[in-house]
């Protein structure tokens, strides 16, 4: 029987043993149902379900065609959802991205102490995201917490950081790069290392400062690195951001900090509107695939240069 | 960069400094100096919340919200911990925790492995088709899995359990795509001496491709041990007992009932972060190189 399957699915005429057959399609065919039944069923019931008025307690889930979609084009409110997601994408990984840049080109010279530094950036990016956001709502509390009480000391009046429209999300932003920064810190050093180190001898003999070094051989030289960080920053960032906010704001005050994901979720689990919210996560699909193909347009761009 | 040598080996200092004579060697001094400031600096900006944590969750109620702020409590107390083993079982919220993320690391890892082995060092038929289709479900985000994923485990009767947590993330794309990309450091002619040998194929997979793989499996493993103690959205969701909480989600619904007892909470939060941070230091060597070794380079 595994024979016969093995025969037809690697051709007869290969090269590989029998046992070699037998062994491929043994660690194969589970791997192929799984992906087919959790990841690839999934995404046409997905598409099914945003195709439906469904609700979890409701036994009749009608068939709406595609005005889940038209409710969301019309919906201001998922407008300003996509805004607060574009705002804590960019700025996030922007700001994140030249933040780790700076701290990676003054870490990678350094030799001693540099082993407890890296761990010390790193040790956020083990934390868990509830955690960390549990402590820094604390910290940020208006009238005990760490930084109101020290900003008093210089005579700011407390600022209501989680409470306040215009401070909520740059809050929620700041605390994503101080999770992520050891991450990205890390990846632009493997990067860095992987200039060759006689392009610096060679523009030292010829008298280069090290701000002229750090412009002419480090940064062209680390551009793959740093497009890379910023795409996979900004794919990640479309769908990212639920535990923080989960935790911190619950997407307000007023949905100002109510981003895609936490949408979703609320849509789904909270309201019980799963066709709509099915409908929301396509949409997040479509913009995640787009990101990518145009990522891999970029990279093949950067190679070939 | 350039310097690196300069302070690590003394034979190379000797000709450098020659070259450049003794200002030069003075301005790289204090150029890593300023180095160490800004560094430094920064180090206490990453390491403050946790410091913060841990000494608002030895204070007294009253002592957390004093001001001006203390680092060290007037009057420590360990009451907030005892607080918080009796009111959120914590005992539970570690053994649920710990049980799940070791069983999901160990298929996650065995299954990347075989596979990153198999996409990585046998040539057959279709191999790159189904290495791509696989890995193609990398880009889509959870969000979309999540409400029919749900639904599937309702229909099956597997809300609520462990099952649930385990199954739909048996097999993970990140890992196969690492380990693969690490199978061609192996030589292939040691697969094939072994085959000659006479040794089987799973013989060969257990006995010399994972020891072999090393490298690349302890930093995963820490990755993934990491994730999976961390995962929070998919047992929010799923698990609705309490007795079946893991500790992200035990968390987050503490500090919902006691939202005002700061002390308590960071007593909270210093139990769900302090383990997995011990654990982490103890193996970071490997993690931090093998981010690197892993081939994670843009």
């Amino acid at each position: 029987m595994i024979q016969t399957i093995t025969q037809k699915f690697t051709g007869s005429r290969s090269t590989l043993r029998a046992a070699e057959h037998r062994f491929i399609v043994i660690a194969l065919v589970p791997t192929i149902l799984f992906y087919l039944i959790v990841k690839f069923y999934p995404i046409f019931f997905a598409f099914f379900i945003s195709m439906h008025e469904w609700s979890l307690f409701g036994n009749v889930s009608p068939f709406v065609g595609l005005d889940n979609y038209v409710l969301l084009a019309k919906d201001s409110l998922f407008y300003k959802v996509m805004w607060n997601t574009m705002y804590r994408t960019f700025a996030g990984t922007f700001l994140g991205a030249f933040c780790s840049l700076i701290v990676a080109l003054i870490l990678n010279p350094i030799k001693r102490g540099s082993i407890l530094l890296r761990l010390i950036y790193f040790l956020p990016v083990m934390t868990s995201v509830i955690a960390s956001a549990t402590i820094w709502k604390w910290m940020l509390q208006t009238r005990f917490g760490l930084l109101n009480q020290l900003l008093s000391f210089v005579g700011i009046q407390p600022v209501p950081w989680l409470q306040s429209t215009t401070w909520a999300m740059p809050s929620i932003i700041v605390m994503g790069i101080w999770g992520g920064i050891g991450f990205t810190v890390i990846i632009y050093l493997a990067g860095l290392k992987g200039i060759p180190k006689d392009y610096y001898e060679a523009a030292e003999i010829d008298g280069a400062s090290s701000i002229q070094l750090a412009l002419k051989i480090t940064l062209p030289l680390l551009k793959p690195v740093v497009s890379f960080v910023l795409i996979t920053g900004v794919i990640g960032g479309f769908s990212g951001g639920f535990q923080a906010i989960y935790m911190m704001t619950g997407g307000g005050p007023l949905d100002s900090t109510r981003v895609l994901a936490l949408h979703i979720y609320d849509y789904a689990f909270q309201r019980m509107f799963m066709g709509q919210a099915s409908s929301m996560s396509f949409v997040l699909f479509a913009i995640v695939l787009i990101l990518t193909l145009v990522q891999f347009k970029l990279q093949r761009v950067d190679w070939e240069l | 960069m350039a310097n690196q040598d300069f302070v690590g080996i003394p034979s190379q200092v000797d000709t450098r400094a020659l070259n450049r004579g003794a200002t030069d060697f003075q301005r790289l001094r204090r150029g890593l100096l300023f180095n160490y400031l800004i560094l430094g600096a920064g180090a206490i900006l990453m390491i403050v919340p946790f410091i913060w944590m841990i000494s608002t969750s030895f204070k007294p109620q009253a002592e957390t919200v004093s001001f001006p702020p203390r680092l060290f409590p007037i009057n420590p107390t360990v009451s907030n911990y005892i607080d918080v083993f009796d009111r959120a079982n914590m005992g539970r919220l570690y053994w649920n925790t710990t049980f799940i993320s070791v069983i999901k690391t160990v298929f996650n890892i065995y299954t990347s492995a075989l596979l990153g082995y198999i996409f990585g060092k046998f040539v057959f038929r279709g191999r790159d088709i189904i290495f791509y289709i696989l890995l193609s479900t990398w880009i889509i985000p959870f969000e979309v899995y999540l409400i029919p994923l749900y639904l599937m485990t309702v229909q099956v009767g597997w809300a609520d359990t462990f099952t649930a947590l385990i199954v739909p993330e048996i097999f993970t794309v990140y890992a196969m795509f690492m380990f693969r990309q690490f199978m061609y450091t192996i030589p292939t002619e040691l697969v094939d001496a072994a085959r000659i040998d006479g040794a089987g194929e799973w013989y060969i997979f257990h006995r010399i491709i994972i020891p072999l793989s090393r490298a690349a499996l302890f930093t995963l493993i820490a990755f993934y041990f990491m994730w999976n103690w961390n995962d929070f959205l998919w047992p929010l969701v799923v698990i609705s007992s309490h007795d079946k909480y893991v500790i992200t989600v035990g968390l987050a619904t503490f500090v919902g009932e006691f939202w005002n007892q700061y002390g308590v909470i960071m007593a909270g939060a210093s139990l769900a972060i302090v383990p997995i941070l011990a654990l982490f230091i103890a193996v970071q060597r490997f993690i931090i190189e093998g981010v690197v070794l892993t081939g994670l380079k843009g």
